[in-house]
């Protein structure tokens, strides 16, 4: 039974990152309906932004400020520079374009920091809580505690500010949220920077469990996918349970059942995304397209 | 003199060109109605007066260009457009969706003071704030997206069909409040209809609207009187 427990706690501490990754995808899905397949990508970029800044000697903490900020306004840019001539263009296009960037941020990373792997330092302290039987490592709480707060915030922000009120509005009738005088095109730039920077979070949250290496979001943003289809992709709430539940789920396949061990985890999330895509196509938490006339 | 000037405005979609060149005007707190059949251009004209497709020619509020200008501008000037459709923002509560329609302005007592005002007009609304606007029926949502186009205290108030699917009970009460908008707050309203009869009975001038051209204007008397008018969109004869 403990050793089961142990499971969950280990699978919700990974399950923390896959969540704060599908926020980020979640968050640009709402508002402009884009999957953006260089997340995990951006995500990276960014923990190298911090692994510069610290390894350059400036303190973790701030280190991570700047990265935010950083972050935030090179979403924005990304938006109103790749995205916006694509506006409107079919999906196709769409994701063509969001798969270009991928390949140009991961091979960016490469040419800028090498393909060698890099230490990144553990900003929570090395001990753990003793829970009976049950370990829990300061930074797996460190984790969960970092998403929650990301939670917390977005929430306050797109439930109690206009800015999060216009948001909204930009994302369920982006024409009728023109009509009310919102600035459609600052306000999806936004989106852009904040999953950007929620993707940043996400990247300095794995880089100390992995290495810091430019194919270091790969595999996490297969499991964001899952995650983000399981809680729905329109419900950023849906992203982050569906985020614990990718991560416990595949902790209790890899330990549990015998010939999946660790080596086929990464099959969890396809199996996942396939049973949602035929039983819930919605997800958990998303909203079937069906509203009353 | 007018508040509204429309001159030469001509406007479309692509390639299509839908208006050739409509001229009117509408004075200060008048209601203006403009009629015709499917297709003749009426929606698009209130489209192209807040910026929803592109355009050619002018139309000018109180001496400001409106013409070639971006939704969120247009709004911004005081034109509040109640779209085909309403415009509805489904999933978010009727509170919210009141509120986005004052999005643009600053003021926090003014704008809660509006909120009490659009109660007294649409005291359903009250009943069903934190409701998902969704939720509500066609007339509700008529009554919401009229109230979220007052909360932006518009000088000039564009009404695109808003009888469409509602019951003709709806339809006269939603007329009369339009009506007593149009003389409490000497809002300007222009007003795209198919029921002729209705729009006429709040409007003072009206202009009839056939494949892109203003083919007849009058005050509403004089459009109802009209024969050809009453034989087209009346349904009786004179």
């Amino acid at each position: 039974m403990a050793g089961f427990l142990q499971q969950i706690v280990t699978g919700l501490g990974a399950g923390a990152i896959y969540a704060s990754l599908a926020l980020a995808l979640v968050l640009i899905y709402q508002f402009t309906g884009i999957v953006n397949f260089a997340q995990g990508e951006l995500a990276m970029f960014s923990t190298y932004i911090a692994w510069t800044l610290v390894a350059a000697g400036v303190s973790f903490w701030l280190a991570l400020v700047i990265t935010l900020v950083v972050s935030f306004a090179g979403g924005m840019l990304i938006e109103r520079i790749v995205i916006r001539p694509v506006e409107g263009a079919p999906e196709l296009t769409i994701v063509i374009v969001t798969v270009g960037l991928f390949i140009f941020v991961n091979a960016a990373a490469g040419w800028i920091w090498t393909f060698l792997i890099k230490d990144f330092p553990n900003p929570f302290p090395g001990g753990a809580l003793e829970l009976g039987a049950v370990t829990v490592n300061f930074s797996t709480l460190g984790v969960l505690g970092v998403v929650g707060l990301v939670m917390g915030l977005l929430y306050l922000l797109f439930q109690h500010t206009k800015i999060g009120l216009g948001m909204r509005a930009v994302a369920t009738n982006p024409a009728s949220a023109r009509l009310v005088g919102i600035r459609v095109g600052w306000t999806l730039a936004l989106g852009w920077g904040l999953a950007a920077t929620v993707g940043a979070v996400s990247g300095v949250l794995v880089a100390p469990l992995l290495f810091l290496e430019p194919n270091m979001m790969a595999g996490v943003l297969i499991y964001a996918f899952a995650a983000a289809t399981l809680g729905g992709f329109d419900s950023p709430v849906g992203a982050v349970i569906g985020g614990l539940i990718v991560g416990v789920a595949e902790t209790l396949a890899g330990a549990y059942v015998g010939f999946i061990g660790s080596d086929l985890k990464i099959g969890v999330p396809l199996l996942i995304i396939l049973a949602v895509l035929l039983l819930r196509p919605q997800g958990l938490f998303g909203r079937a397209a069906v509203e009353r006339a | 003199m007018s508040d509204l000037v429309v001159d030469g405005l001509v406007a479309g979609y692509g390639d299509v060109r839908v208006l050739h060149g409509v001229s009117f005007g509408v004075k200060q707190g008048e209601v203006c109605a403009i009629l015709g059949p499917n297709g003749a251009g009426k929606t698009t004209l209130l489209r192209a007066l807040s910026g929803m497709v592109r355009t050619r020619g002018t139309a000018t509020l109180g001496g400001t260009e409106l013409a070639g200008r971006s939704p969120d501008t247009v709004a911004r000037l005081g034109v509040a457009h109640v779209p085909e459709g309403r415009g509805t923002f489904m999933p978010l509560t009727v509170e919210d969706n009141l509120r986005l329609g004052a999005f643009v302005r600053r003021g926090r007592a003014e704008i809660e003071a509006d909120l009490d005002r659009i109660f007294t007009y649409f005291p359903v609304l009250k009943t069903r704030l934190k409701q998902e606007a969704g939720s509500l029926s066609g007339g509700e949502q008529q009554m919401l997206a009229l109230g979220r186009a007052l909360m932006l205290r518009p000088r000039l108030l564009l009404l695109d069909e808003p009888s469409l699917g509602l019951a003709p009970l709806v339809t006269r009460e939603l007329f009369r409040i339009v009506q007593a908008i149009n003389a409490e707050e000497q809002t300007t309203v222009v007003v795209v209809e198919q029921n002729a009869h209705l729009a006429l009975g709040i409007a003072q001038q009206a202009h009839v609207l056939e494949t892109g051209r203003i083919v007849l204007s009058g005050t509403a008397e004089e459009i109802r009187a009209d024969e050809q008018v009453a034989q087209s969109y009346l349904g009786y004869r004179v």
